[in-house]
């Protein structure tokens, strides 16, 4: 491709992503206006009279809780791939006995509303003692996910060229080296996607972490911005600084997860 | 939803489907060696996956289940004695006055919210798939509107489309339009909420095509090219039947998560004005929490219904899928 | 049953009180087997030993370090027991102590939007005040109301507020209005003309399609004459159409449909209407406009002052195992709601007029500009009142759909009244 081509796609790609993020903006925009100002008609299209104080206020109270979500996201897509891409295997690949019952149990699943789910964790975590605690917040989280992960694991890795798998096996390896050396080195980009997936479901669940982690130690950015939002009175500074403020760690690592999502990894494979 | 489970068929049809020469080796038939164990295989590497959703799943689907049957008053939900009623709450919703525009606006919710987030998904994830300059960047950026607190991004909505202040207004005022009532319209309000869901839902699908368009090898495209495809013929002969599988599961993950959306509209509308953007989820919703009387009862059997709806567009799927491994 | 959302938009302090037929036979007693567990290792987590008590409340912007939790530790100590404080948003509370409830984890105390008072109580998971050994004589019996069902008191309301008509006195002046002179809908409309020709938006009010909206409509509905069992009485639809008519010439913008009372308060603060409806919480906030304000009573129809809707919060004590519980839970209540507990309360939260004689007068004493609103509150109306009771609920949903239909002009207010009329009546018999 020649330079001046890529150069106006590149034009026209920060045209889409300005547009896409325009209400993003907006969000920027109001945390930096005052209370007063808010419902102001016509609305101001800057901040013209800006106000900090939500996020000293961001800063002050949140920075734990940006922690504690971060921790959760992450142990939450560790514990989705670890159960998702091996079932992604067995169904796609190794061609599980009753997988399709098993699909549609899958199905069904993500259709269960969340606040049921969340009233089953609690009956269950009553009794094991692990309300309040990271560790059970991550396991409930994960439900959002995995049903999803398997499904995916299972479209993207039954596009696997067979050939690739055949040799192996012919080379002698089992299914778990084949699992291990083949399937998921070629899965790189659905075991980036689902980990995206599972990170960003993580860090925005409101449901499970309100039932779940109410008042431990460590309570996720969600619960947090509820500080702001008060029978009476709605801190609309805080709470868009605490979403401005909370995207950004995250914004970094999505950049930088979307990196390695390579061009043709299967393709490249195939030919080696 | 065996989706999944159907085997490289569909990646290597696609080739048969160009007419170029498949790099990927023809569309694969052979059977399944060493059945026997790799049957025991399959059943240890799912092992995980059955425990897990045996343990975390089957408890609260029957809870669901259990709640619509029974007649589960607030008070009956705490002291754990109601009444069994069999389908009498499922009559009770399907003969309220509430069904018939909660059904259309979940259809119109739906289908709109899908159609348009898998194009503009698809149109970006092929627009991204050149690597220009900070190409890598920008579609990093496209998934900011995830990372937001649905309660921020669904408020954010409702701040920008208000009628009378929201910045929205304003701009088409500029351009001579008259005041729209995004929100307050009856005609307009479920149209209101399906934009921002339509916004929502483009990172989602950007992800997962953008993720599908790079399993696609590109000595395919550099075939069709050699034979004289331009882009336009190489998107429709290449790349949208390459992309049929991972579209497929798209467009059936897309459909399940928009028809249990609840959030974006309860922030914006609550459901109105009166019931105009009131879909089956949202209804669900509000019987069990939308009112100073939870009435959970109700609640469930429109959750159920709802799960009805999404296992007959799954096995739909699975038809679907069937006849083209035939075909 | 679908994703619980973010209460962003749920009820402030908006009371449904129950009482009269309510609650059929409570079984406190047969609770037993489901509040197994008591308070031990309740949400509180690290099972909590017999000197430490859990305490539930829906004031998540306070937090520990905050005078209001350090006030609930004060009763704590005061009562030679550790409080574990733990504050949830009000539609998360409602839902947490049901599920608490059910699985025997409930908490000593719940503080509570007072309409989940008799939801709660009708589950039979609240200990009356007789059984704790709790003494009521002293609330006013207007805002008591809201927790007893049956002739059972379940709660305690800690303070009260209601709603009024703020001004803008810059606006008004410029209109050449004497706020004074509004003194019933006519009078009341005609300052808004006034108000209009100088080009200034003349109200704000909250027609969202919750609680809220019901809550904001009901001084106009109760002040025409209406009465909640009658959604479509004449009188019913001359509130309605005053509404509506307001829309309609411009008085009142389309998105008083869908806004919240937080929302119209953050318009009325633009400085750019001259009247906004809202409550007893925003007068501290009034008090730091960019302008001066002042407020009058909600008009009646015909004159004098519109009865207007009672809210705020009551502390509740959910059943326990351990009944020796119950003098301790007693005690904090007791301190909580002395006559200074209830001035500092007010102090607090900036809007709550205490519920007693005693508090009252005590917080006037202090706050002697406090006198419109502790005599609305007095004056104020239950909404369960009329003996509707638990049907209350039922019947407010009809209404604020009610108002929404005709406001958002996909019905005319007779037809959207009786449509509601006609849904009410089938879903309370």
């Amino acid at each position: 491709m020649s330079t001046t081509r890529t150069w106006w796609k590149t034009a026209l790609g920060v045209l889409f992503t300005a547009l896409m993020l325009f209400p993003v903006y907006w969000m920027v925009n109001v945390s930096l206006t005052r209370t007063n100002d808010l419902r102001l008609d016509p609305p101001q299209w800057f901040p013209v009279d800006p106000t900090f104080d939500g996020y000293a206020n961001v800063m002050a109270q949140q920075l734990p809780a940006l922690g504690t979500s971060l921790l959760v996201g992450l142990g939450c897509v560790a514990l989705t791939l670890l159960i998702a891409a091996p079932a992604g295997y067995a169904i796609a690949i190794l061609r599980l006995t009753g997988r399709g019952p098993l699909n549609f149990l899958l199905l069904v699943a993500q259709m269960i509303p969340a606040v049921v789910m969340a009233m089953g964790f609690y009956a269950i975590y009553v009794r094991l003692g692990l309300l309040n605690s990271v560790g059970g917040l991550i396991v409930a989280d994960s439900t959002i996910a995995v049903p999803f992960a398997v499904l995916l694991f299972s479209a993207f890795m039954a596009g696997i060229p067979r050939e690739l798998i055949q040799a192996a096996t012919i080379d002698g390896a089992g299914p778990w080296r084949v699992f291990r050396s083949i399937v998921l080195p070629v899965s790189r980009n659905s075991v980036l996607t689902v980990s995206l997936f599972a990170f960003l479901w993580a860090w925005s669940d409101f449901i499970f972490a309100s039932t779940l982690d109410r008042n431990g130690d460590l309570i996720p950015v969600t619960l947090g911005i509820y500080k702001y939002i008060g029978n009476n009175t709605t801190e609309w500074n805080s709470i868009m600084a605490t979403a401005v403020v909370a995207s950004v760690p995250a914004a970094i690592l999505l950049v930088v997860a979307q990196r390695y999502v390579a061009a043709g990894v299967t393709a490249g494979a195939v030919k080696d | 939803m065996s989706t999944t489970s159907t085997p490289v068929g569909s990646t290597g049809t696609p080739g048969g489907a160009s007419g170029t020469a498949p790099v990927v080796a023809p569309p694969r038939r052979s059977p399944r060696p060493r059945a026997r164990s790799n049957r025991w295989a399959a059943a240890a590497f799912a092992a995980p996956l059955l425990i897990y959703m045996l343990v975390f799943y089957v408890f609260p689907l029957y809870r669901n289940l259990e709640l619509s049957l029974h007649d589960y008053t607030v008070r009956a939900f705490v002291q754990g004695d109601a009444q069994f009623v069999g389908l009498e709450k499922y009559r009770e919703i399907i003969t309220s006055a509430t069904f018939a525009p909660a059904v259309r606006n979940t259809v119109v919710f739906v289908v709109v919210s899908l159609i348009f987030q898998y194009a503009l998904g698809l149109a970006l994830a092929v627009f991204f798939r050149n690597n220009f300059r900070l190409s890598g960047l920008l579609r990093g950026m496209f998934l900011i509107p995830w990372l937001l607190p649905l309660i921020v991004s669904a408020s954010t909505w409702s701040w920008m489309l208000n009628s009378d202040n929201g910045i929205v207004n304003s701009v088409l005022a500029a351009f001579g339009v008259g005041q729209i009532n995004w929100l307050t319209s009856p005609t307009m309000a479920i149209w209101s909420v399906t934009i921002a869901n339509i916004w929502l839902g483009i990172p989602f699908n950007l992800v997962i095509l953008y993720s599908g368009l790079q399993n696609i090898p590109g000595d395919v495209y550099e075939a069709a090219s050699l034979d004289g495809a331009n882009g336009w013929q190489q998107f429709w002969r290449i790349t949208f039947p390459l992309l049929r599988p991972v579209s497929a599961i798209t467009l059936l993950l897309g459909f399940v998560y928009t028809l249990k959306v609840v959030d974006v509209i309860w922030i914006m509308t609550n459901g109105g004005p009166a019931n105009a953007s009131t879909t089956l989820a949202v209804w669900s919703y509000r019987e069990a929490f939308g009112t100073g009387q939870p009435d959970f009862s109700p609640a469930a059997a429109v959750g159920n219904v709802l799960i009805l709806v999404a296992l007959a567009i799954g096995l739909l799927y699975l038809q679907l899928q069937r006849r083209q491994e035939k075909s | 049953m679908k994703r619980l959302t973010l209460p962003i938009r749920t009820l402030p302090r908006l009371s449904l009180p129950v009482r009269g037929l309510a609650a059929v036979g409570v079984l406190t007693l047969g609770l037993t087997a489901c509040s197994s567990g008591g308070t031990e290792g309740g949400a509180g987590g690290d099972g909590a030993t017999d000197s430490t008590f859990t305490w539930w409340d829906p004031y998540p912007q306070h937090d520990d370090s905050s005078d209001w939790a350090q006030r609930v530790q004060a009763c704590g100590d005061e009562a030679g027991v550790t409080i574990e404080r733990t504050a949830y948003d009000t539609t998360a509370l409602t839902n947490q102590a049901l599920l608490s409830a059910q699985e025997g984890t409930s908490p000593d105390v719940i503080l509570i939007d007072n309409p989940a008072v008799s939801t709660l109580a009708d589950t039979g998971m609240l200990t009356t005040m007789g059984e704790l050994g709790f003494e009521t004589d002293a609330f006013d019996e207007n805002l008591l109301a809201a927790g007893v069902v049956d002739g059972e008191t379940y709660g305690i309301p800690i303070g009260a507020n209601t709603l009024a008509l703020y001004y803008n006195k810059a606006i008004l002046d410029a209109a050449g209005v004497d706020p004074a002179s509004i003194t019933d809908w006519a009078s009341l409309d005609d300052a808004l003309a006034k108000v209009a020709a100088t080009g200034n938006k003349g109200i704000t009010f909250a027609g969202i399609g919750t609680e809220e909206g019901s809550f904001q409509f009901l001084p106009w509905f109760w002040g025409a004459g209406a009465d909640l069992t009658a959604l479509d009485s004449p009188e019913a639809v001359e509130a309605l159409s005053l509404w509506k008519g307001w829309l309609d010439a411009g008085y009142a913008q389309q998105s008083a449909i869908n806004n919240s009372q937080n929302t119209t308060w953050e318009e009325f603060l633009t400085g750019t209407f001259a009247f906004g409806e809202n409550g007893t919480w925003q007068v501290n906030s009034a008090a730091e406009a960019d302008f001066e304000t002042g407020y009058i009573q909600i008009p009646a129809v015909d004159g004098g002052g519109a009865p207007a809707p009672t809210g705020g919060e009551f502390i509740t004590a959910p059943v326990q195992d351990d009944e020796a519980r119950y003098e301790t839970t007693s005690q904090i209540i007791e301190c909580m709601t002395t006559p200074e507990g209830l001035v500092e309360t007010a102090n607090t939260f900036a809007y709550y007029i205490p519920p007693t004689e005693p508090g009252q007068e005590a917080l006037l004493e202090e706050h002697p500009e406090l006198q419109t609103w502790v005599d609305a509150v007095r004056d104020a109306k239950g909404r369960t009142s009329d003996d509707l009771g638990t049907d209350y609920p039922v019947i407010s949903e009809q209404l604020w759909t009610a108002v929404q239909n005709a406001l958002s002009g996909a019905m005319s207010p007779e037809e959207a009244l009786s449509a509601a009329q006609q849904a009410a009546e089938s879903a309370t018999s």
